[in-house]
């Protein structure tokens, strides 16, 4: 795989550059489309519900925006991939069918433009952190919790990649299991307010783990405990291994109905 | 030393249908690959392909020709056998694979080199030489679906031409080109050939096939039917494809016989002979010695100036030359009843060889064909008491010099 990085890098490059082509805002729409995610959130569950942060790790600061963007920019990353996934290996059919290369270069390379994006968020993540006094080492966690989730989402999204070429049903499935697993995550509530019982299976999902440390690593400048990298560190292995045997092994049957 | 060796390779697809799978089939059938939803693209075909040659496959749409490129390319896994490439692998399947459209020719250059496996280095050092081989120099900078279809190739092929290939595999896009851009990409795959680099192009240009390939290979229905050297593989396929269509024509003749029984024509073609220098008719015809060609009519009312045409094509299919009695301005009277009109030639033309004529007569517009017989008789040619020219044809010139 080391071998085609040229390509992986330019196929990247032409999604990226084909992406924002002849649009006037340009490349603001990366972050116009989150930001807006992030303000009706923020009306809606902060001041429509009264949802209320904790004190972040610097003992003033208390927002129920910042508190939210630290787990939306892993949610964001997570779905981001999964989507990306779906769509590239039916895009990059015409190429597939056309000239050999392995078909894990375009997966890839979907998965590079979601971590470029995600690299964005977190960059202004922490410009707010830095602008309100809430800094510390913790930070460098989040470069070991985004790449395992790079992983998990990456396996996920790889199988289901692969599915939707023969049933088209997949894309639909993922659309929905999307957006249950998004309340299913701790993301617009923090998981100390879900009642105990509910807690136990929440704490199931292994996404709750990733939104978890990030928001002990950005926001309470804590360290995620050694559960939550248990969880991550499984879920990303398990899925990557699972995710990439079944695509190497499939992924050139499934080439022929592209 | 073969760059590519096939061994026995077949290839079964599955048919796709537009519900593709039901949930309960998928959760009753555990082989979901039954002979009912699959056919056989290609059937245990075995043959090599030497190193540095240039080699085609031929035979009609359909018959697996692409299917095989594409195990060669490593695309396609086959079901069956193997595939045995020695070599770095450059690929022209469909035009502009992988151009996309909203993106300039210059990004497109390189990320389609890129794909064919060359480094940035690589394409930096080789840029101007693929534009300039594709002449859209102008257009480099514009997105390239303002591209006309002939840019397109010109630049998916020059792209595909300079990634320094040790095997090159071009399935039939060259064809997209004008004449001179095809007479171009075939003088650069002459000359990549002979830096040794192996070719395999799937084509139907059979006259290429002849004059340039070392050998080909002919496929039908995914069988391979023969290797063998150029020449030889289009004969034999010819050969087949010249029976097929006379079978037709012959089909197709006593369907429109019965149908027109009903309504008949005013004016039919009785038979068709040849006579040879005594009047004699004859089956074959002599080179360089007088040849009749006599038309047998029977008009069952009066018809006014009818014109008589003829077609003459070579075994390979060359339509060698036609005429009428408009073109050569013979004035035909009405005619009625029985009779006959003769082309007589002087001296026959043709060199030795099997021949087949088409005949046909219409009306004085050529607007109607009374009765038209395609390729119906065939007329063979032996040598006559000259020496024999090369080719179809004797130009029957007088030499002389001068200083």
């Amino acid at each position: 795989m080391w071998s085609y990085r040229t390509l992986i890098v330019n196929l990247a490059q032409r999604d990226l550059k084909a992406r924002y082509k002849k649009s006037f805002l340009g490349w603001a729409w990366s972050l116009i489309n989150p930001a807006t995610t992030l303000g009706i959130y923020t009306v809606v569950f902060g001041v429509f519900l009264g949802a209320v942060a904790p004190v972040a790790g610097n003992g003033r600061t208390q927002s129920f925006a910042l508190y939210l963007f630290c787990a939306l920019v892993a949610w964001n990353f997570f779905s981001g991939t999964v989507n990306i996934s779906i769509q590239t290996f039916t895009s990059a059919g015409p190429l597939l069918t056309r000239t050999y290369f392995p078909p894990e270069a375009p997966m890839l390379a979907g998965l590079t433009t979601v971590a470029i994006q995600a690299v964005l968020e977190v960059g202004i993540l922490f410009a707010f952190m830095i602008g309100f006094g809430n800094v510390s080492w913790t930070f460098v966690l989040v470069l070991p919790i985004l790449f395992m989730l790079a992983c998990f989402a990456f396996g996920i999204g790889l199988v289901f990649g692969l599915g939707n070429v023969r049933y088209r049903d997949v894309n639909y499935l993922v659309g929905i299991a999307l957006q249950v697993l998004f309340y299913a995550t701790p993301i617009v509530y923090s998981l100390d307010i879900v009642p105990a019982a509910w807690r136990r299976v929440l704490e199931l999902n292994p996404l709750t783990a990733y939104t978890y440390s990030m928001r002990q690593a950005v926001y309470e400048l804590a360290l995620p405990t050694a559960t939550n990298w248990l969880m991550m560190g499984v879920s990303a292995a398990v899925s990557l291994v699972v995710g990439w045997w079944i695509f190497g092994k499939y992924a050139p049957l499934v080439i022929e109905e592209l | 030393m073969s760059a590519i060796s096939i061994d026995g390779v077949s290839k079964k697809f599955r048919l796709q249908t537009d519900k593709a799978h039901s949930v309960k089939e998928l959760v009753t059938r555990r082989d979901r690959s039954t002979d009912h939803d699959s056919f056989w693209a290609l059937r245990d075909v075995s043959f090599e392909i030497p190193e540095g040659s240039m080699y085609a496959l031929v035979g009609h749409n359909g018959s697996g020709k692409s299917t095989l490129l594409r195990c060669m390319a490593g695309i396609y896994r086959p079901t069956e056998g193997q595939v045995k490439v020695d070599g770095r692998i450059s690929t022209l399947l469909e035009l502009g694979a992988g151009f996309h459209p909203d993106l300039t020719g210059r990004e497109n250059v390189y990320m389609n080199a890129t794909i064919l496996g060359m480094s940035k280095k690589q394409i930096d050092a080789s840029f101007d030489e693929i534009v300039g081989f594709a002449g859209v120099e102008e257009f480099i900078d514009s997105p390239v679906k303002i591209y006309s279809s002939g840019m397109y190739v010109r630049l998916g092929f020059s792209v595909a031409v300079h990634v320094d290939p040790e095997i090159l595999i071009v399935d039939e896009v060259i064809a997209v080109g004008d004449a001179e851009f095809q007479r171009k990409c075939f003088d650069h795959l002459y000359a990549l050939r002979k830096k040794g680099v192996t070719i395999v192009v799937v084509t139907h240009g059979l006259s290429t096939v002849e004059s340039m390939c070392d050998g080909a290979a002919w496929l039908d229905h995914g069988v391979l039917q023969l290797t063998g050297t150029g020449p030889e593989v289009v004969q034999a396929y010819l050969g087949k494809v010249n029976a097929a269509e006379r079978e037709e024509r012959e089909a197709a003749d006593t369907e429109s016989r019965a149908e027109g029984l009903g309504a008949k024509e005013d004016v039919t073609i009785a038979k068709v002979e040849f006579l040879d220098e005594d009047g004699f008719s004859s089956r074959v015809g002599f080179h360089r010695k007088p040849l009749t060609i006599r038309i047998w009519y029977e008009a069952v009312r009066p018809v006014p100036s009818p014109v008589f045409g003829i077609a003459l094509y070579s075994s390979s299919n060359v339509h060698l030359t036609g005429t009428n009695t408009k073109i050569d301005a013979f004035g035909t009277p009405t005619i009625e009843g029985k009779g006959y009109v003769d082309l007589s030639m002087d001296a026959l033309q043709l060199t030795p060889g099997d021949y087949e004529l088409t005949v046909a007569i219409s009306d004085e517009f050529i607007q109607h064909n009374f009765d038209r017989r395609e390729r119906e008789w065939r007329l063979t040619v032996r040598e006559g008491d000259s020496a024999t020219p090369e080719g179809l044809m004797d130009l029957r010139g007088h030499w002389s010099a001068g200083a």
